[in-house]
């Protein structure tokens, strides 16, 4: 009968031009004025956790609209002068039916995540043993504390804690397109190197060192940000990336390695908070 | 549903009591599961253990505390089974010799906690000093304040409020004791043995 | 099963006003415990909220005074303070007391059909060592270096006495502890109570979904409080006994912080499905009781409650994604994560097919259950990002989880916490509530959360991380003032509204309309009983012949010209007399 079907055939326009509209927004380019977007992206392989949080928006709006559209009809279509139906709703077909429903729902949305979240983070976010063969990766050791970050090359001898070293503060200069392999260590409390523009972050724990990798495809200045509360000033740990064409990194790394080994003090202990480098 | 001929008197009460002590036990269980999982964490994530320089732990007298601790249970256990058939001098003794089988039991803790300490653990010597103690002193706070309600329960007893027809009081209490024997059992086997 | 005497109301003034033994005066006891608390929270989330619309801008009206020393301007230190005691009073002293304590309270006994809990003066115990814990708390923020400032989630080692030095936060995390002391002498209550004081006839599979949500919450509480315990215990040695479970670097320790994460998290996830247990049991009932219709599939919704109940211990690493934890782990972690959305789907799925052909009453508490379910609609679905490790790698930490844990812990149980005070509201004061003031308290409540709340997401969306005293600082940042501004009108208009919903209550309590014994026409045991109930509940103790959502049902309407059956009634045989009941076999 047409009058079942009126409802099913609404709730389907409703799905329908919700799930145009949802797409559409989901596509959208950042609205920066109202504060709504993602931050800039400038890594290799943020791209992959931007598409897996804007399809996943897009399947989720679908389905919250299709729920408030269900309560508002239901509402106002089945209201107190509509004659209620006497259904437990545990007939048989009906549980299959709610069971398959949560299934299906089930499958698309969470399998969709755990399948793509598997393969992203397995085949690249986390991917170490990839970033440590690479010839050209650049290793970095970081040590957070109340309240910045220390910076630590290895120096053209590539080893840590060594007279070459270059050591910085508040300024972390990279080479583009090229991997950064970072340890990260803390001697205070927990703090959380974060990089917004890389879409990743990493907790730097005290007591042990944890890893994170990243790659910029364009040259520029990003912040760096703490990203776990860490005491009073929390809000002001940052530093900046500063992402240099290769040729200028060489240049500055240079520069920098042969300035810190002319005014390196070997009962400087304090400033020897470098570590040996673990590559498993 | 039970006719009231194959009940025993306040049965029902015994059993809701009852109820709520193995829910209050399984909190308590909890509250230990988080200490042992501690205990597990810490050890697992350490390399030697015990870590070098730290004194070794006896064996003997946490031995001795084990079977101090089984049997004080099992009397326990005997004592109630004769309240419940009206004995209540036989209780009343049952419960004494727990009782003191306890404080035997606390002698012993503190004589091994001081002979540890002078060999040079201290609560502050380190996570293993730290998880030993803390281990150790909790269970051992539960068998101090078990003792100090047997002790109440026994003054009571002298006074004639318990027998037959009134029994729930030493069940629950009973139930505590089994519960803080079984941690210690677990406890000697994690520490002591393994 | 054990049927309990008709026991005499006490005489004097301590044992009936303040050490009361019985469960209707305790539950409201913690009711307006919790209320004076939730206020407490929400005047701390206004001042979060002064902060990010006017940053160092000195706080109006109440600045001066409770900001002494800069003049009333809210600084770092004070900052970490509002947020850190913001969370944990919202959810240790308001919500639990309100929905735990107050309507586990007042509902469990009454619903199931018993005279009183099963342990009456470990009842009254658990609200007075409640209020201990509340007076500590209260104490901290006395205290001379501040109250606590690690956060709610405590971690070490800033939480320790090296990153956080002072009694204030020694104080809390001990008063922690003694909040949950009460909540397991509460919980034992309520496990055994359901366990033998079920009414004759009164299967589990006939209890109100109400009573199924508060009895798996007392659960959950009764396994997994005691482990925050041992956690509070260790973090307490360490900052008072000199123990090193969690300080390590350069304070000295080989202590691990992850230990305390790992305690912390066991307790704390299942603590979020303890908040919103009740609330999704209060709202399967609500949905049935005004949209005149029988619960869709019963057993569907027991399950779904009893399936997260059991899986809320094993997902908890989620919170740890990025502690640099074995990724097989956090595999394991996200797959059982994404599961246990599952269950709630079921749920959802009962709740549309319950209203839809209903025959649906647009009363105050329909209204707040309709928002709940809407509110954790959003935030439920925001869950599935932050499960995710991929995803959680960006929203980790932003304001994007703050907005996903207040959409579905603060939100919902906040609406379901209204949804069930309207609804109980005559049973347990005798009179009415003012419907008008109640809808425009809903209307303005459900709007601005969601705007508060979404604001919180769109935040969290464009990279602002939690916590932040001042969020302008960061480059990348700097554009979310405006955002920022306007979700703090929502947040300080949502306060507003709460005024509407103070006035009402206190108004009603003293001069609202006298209330009948079922004003809302509802199945249930409590509204077979005059409104408020005797000392003793049930004169008789009823048997149960069916379940708590007989709406709508064709014998009812044509035999009696109604559309509910009570639980006990007996349906007549055409033309035979409306109502019976049958008396309970003798006690023993």
């Amino acid at each position: 009968m047409l009058a079942n079907r009126v409802p099913r055939i609404l709730l389907g326009l409703a799905a329908a031009s919700s799930a145009v509209l949802t797409a559409l927004l989901a596509t959208a380019a950042p609205v920066q004025e109202l504060g709504i977007g993602l931050p800039r992206d400038v890594s290799v392989d943020g791209h992959r956790i931007d598409w897996l949080i804007k399809i996943t928006g897009a399947f989720t709006a679908i389905l919250f609209v299709i729920m408030c559209v269900w309560m508002a009809l239901a509402v106002v279509k089945h209201n107190k002068d509509h004659k209620a139906e006497y259904d437990h709703g545990n007939a048989k077909h009906q549980v299959k039916f709610a069971a398959a429903l949560s299934a299906i729902i089930f499958f698309v949305v969470d399998g969709n995540l755990w399948v793509n979240s598997t393969i992203d983070v397995s085949s690249a976010f986390w991917n170490f043993d990839m970033v440590e063969q690479q010839a050209d990766t650049l290793r970095i050791e970081i040590n957070a504390h109340q309240w910045a970050w220390d910076f630590r090359y290895g120096g053209p001898d590539g080893k840590f804690n060594t007279q070459d070293d270059i050591v910085g503060m508040h300024e972390l200069r990279v080479p583009v397109d090229t991997p950064i392999l970072v340890h990260l260590a803390s001697t205070d409390v927990i703090h959380n190197f974060y990089l917004p523009n890389f879409r990743i972050k990493q907790d730097a724990m005290p007591g042990m060192v944890n890893k994170m990798w990243f790659q910029s495809k364009e040259t520029g200045e990003f912040d760096i940000a703490c990203s776990q509360h860490c005491g009073t000033n929390h809000y002001k740990m940052k530093a900046t990336l500063i992402v240099m064409s290769k040729e200028d990194y060489a240049k500055w790394a240079a520069e920098s390695s042969a300035i810190a080994s002319r005014a390196y003090a070997a009962d400087d202990s304090a400033a020897h908070w470098g570590w040996e480098w673990q590559s498993k | 549903m039970s006719t009231i001929a194959t009940l025993r008197p306040h049965q029902r009460e015994e059993q809701t009591a009852s109820v709520g002590m193995v829910v209050f036990l399984a909190s308590w269980a909890m509250m230990f599961a988080g200490l042992f999982f501690s205990y597990g964490f810490v050890r697992s994530r350490a390399g030697a253990w015990p870590p070098p320089g730290i004194p070794v732990l006896p064996i003997a007298l946490p031995a001795l505390n084990t079977a101090v601790m089984l049997g004080s249970s099992l009397i326990f256990s005997l004592g109630l089974r004769e309240l419940r058939r009206g004995n209540v001098r036989a209780f009343q003794r049952a419960l004494s010799v727990t009782i003191v089988l306890g404080l035997v039991f606390l002698a012993l803790q503190i004589y091994v906690w001081q002979s540890v300490s002078q060999a040079g653990l201290h609560l502050n010597t380190g996570l293993y000093g730290s998880v030993f103690y803390c281990l150790t002193a909790f269970h051992a706070l539960h068998v101090a304040v078990g003792l100090v309600i047997l002790m109440v329960v026994l003054a009571r007893s002298l006074l004639g409020k318990y027998s037959e027809h009134n029994t729930i009081s030493v069940r629950l209490c009973t139930m505590f004791w089994h519960f803080v024997d079984v941690v210690w059992i677990l406890m000697f086997v994690t520490i002591y043995l393994m | 099963m054990e049927l309990q005497a008709i026991h005499k109301e006490p005489t004097s003034f301590l044992k009936r006003y303040v050490f009361s033994e019985d469960h209707k005066y305790i539950a409201k006891q913690f009711l307006w415990a919790g209320l004076l608390f939730l206020a407490f929270g929400g005047i701390l989330a206004m001042a979060i909220r002064w902060q990010w619309a006017y940053p160092g801008q000195e706080v109006p009206a109440v600045g001066k005074l409770l900001l002494p020393r800069s003049g009333g301007v809210i600084t770092p230190a004070a900052y970490q303070s509002i947020f850190t005691m913001h969370g944990l009073i919202m959810i240790f002293f308001a919500i639990t007391p309100i929905l735990i304590g107050a309507f586990g309270n007042y509902t469990i006994p009454l619903m199931i059909g018993a005279r009183d809990m099963a342990f009456p003066k470990l009842n009254m115990l658990s609200f007075w060592f409640f209020v201990v814990s509340q007076v500590m708390v209260l104490a901290s923020f006395g205290v001379q270096l501040g109250t606590a400032g690690a956060g709610w989630t405590t971690y070490p080692p800033l939480s320790t006495n090296v990153g956080t030095p002072g009694h204030g936060q020694t104080l809390v995390v001990a008063a922690v502890f003694v909040t949950g002391v009460a909540t397991i002498m509460g919980s034992v209550n309520y496990v055994t109570t359901v366990i033998r004081f079920r009414a004759p006839g009164m299967t589990y599979m006939r209890m109100p979904l109400t009573v199924w949500g508060l009895w798996l919450t007392a659960i959950l509480n009764v396994l997994f409080v005691p482990v925050l315990g041992s956690a509070a215990l260790l973090l307490l040695m360490d900052r008072m006994m000199g123990t090193q479970f969690f300080i390590a670097g350069a304070a000295g320790g080989k202590g691990d912080p992850i230990l305390f994460q790992h305690l912390f998290w066991i307790f704390g996830h299942p603590e979020v499905y303890i908040l919103i247990l009740p609330a999704w049991g209060i709202v399967s009932d609500m949905v049935c009781f005004f949209g005149r219709k029988p619960a869709y599939w019963y057993k569907g919704s027991v399950y779904a409650m009893c399936a997260v109940t059991i899986l809320s211990a094993v997902v908890y690493g989620h919170h740890m994604f990025l502690t640099g934890m074995n990724p097989l782990l956090g595999q394991g972690f996200m797959l059982l994560t994404l599961i246990i959305s599952v269950p709630a789907e079921v749920l959802f799925l009962n709740w549309l097919h319950t209203i839809w052909k209903g025959s649906i009453r647009t009363t105050v508490p329909m209204l707040f259950a309709l928002g709940m379910i809407f509110v954790f609609g959003l935030g439920g679905l925001t869950g599935v990002f932050l499960g995710t490790i991929s995803t959680d790698l960006y929203l980790h930490d932003t304001m994007f989880v703050v907005g996903h844990f207040h959409f579905t812990m603060a939100a919902a149980s906040f609406l379901a916490s209204f949804a069930g005070i309207y609804f109980w509201f005559p049973k347990m004061f005798g009179k009415q509530m003012n419907q008008t003031l109640g809808k425009w308290h809903f209307w303005g409540s459900t709007i601005f959360i969601t705007l508060v709340f979404g604001g919180q997401m769109i935040a969290g969306y464009a990279g602002q991380q939690r916590r932040l005293f001042d969020p302008y600082q960061y480059t990348f940042l700097k554009h979310l003032h405006p955002l920022n501004t306007y979700t703090s009108y929502a947040g300080f208009a949502l306060g507003l509204f709460q005024l509407i919903f103070i006035y009402n209550f206190v108004a009603s309590i003293l001069s609202g309309k006298k209330a009948e014994k079922n004003p809302w026409q509802v199945s249930t045991l409590e509204w077979s009983l005059p409104s408020p109930p005797e000392y003793h509940n049930f004169d008789v103790v009823p048997t149960v012949i069916r379940g708590p959502h007989e709406y709508a049902n064709p014998d009812a309407i044509k035999l009696l010209g109604r559309d509910w059956l009570s639980q006990t009634e007996i349906l007549p045989e055409a033309g035979a007399v409306a109502e019976s009941e049958v008396t309970a076999g003798a006690a023993e």
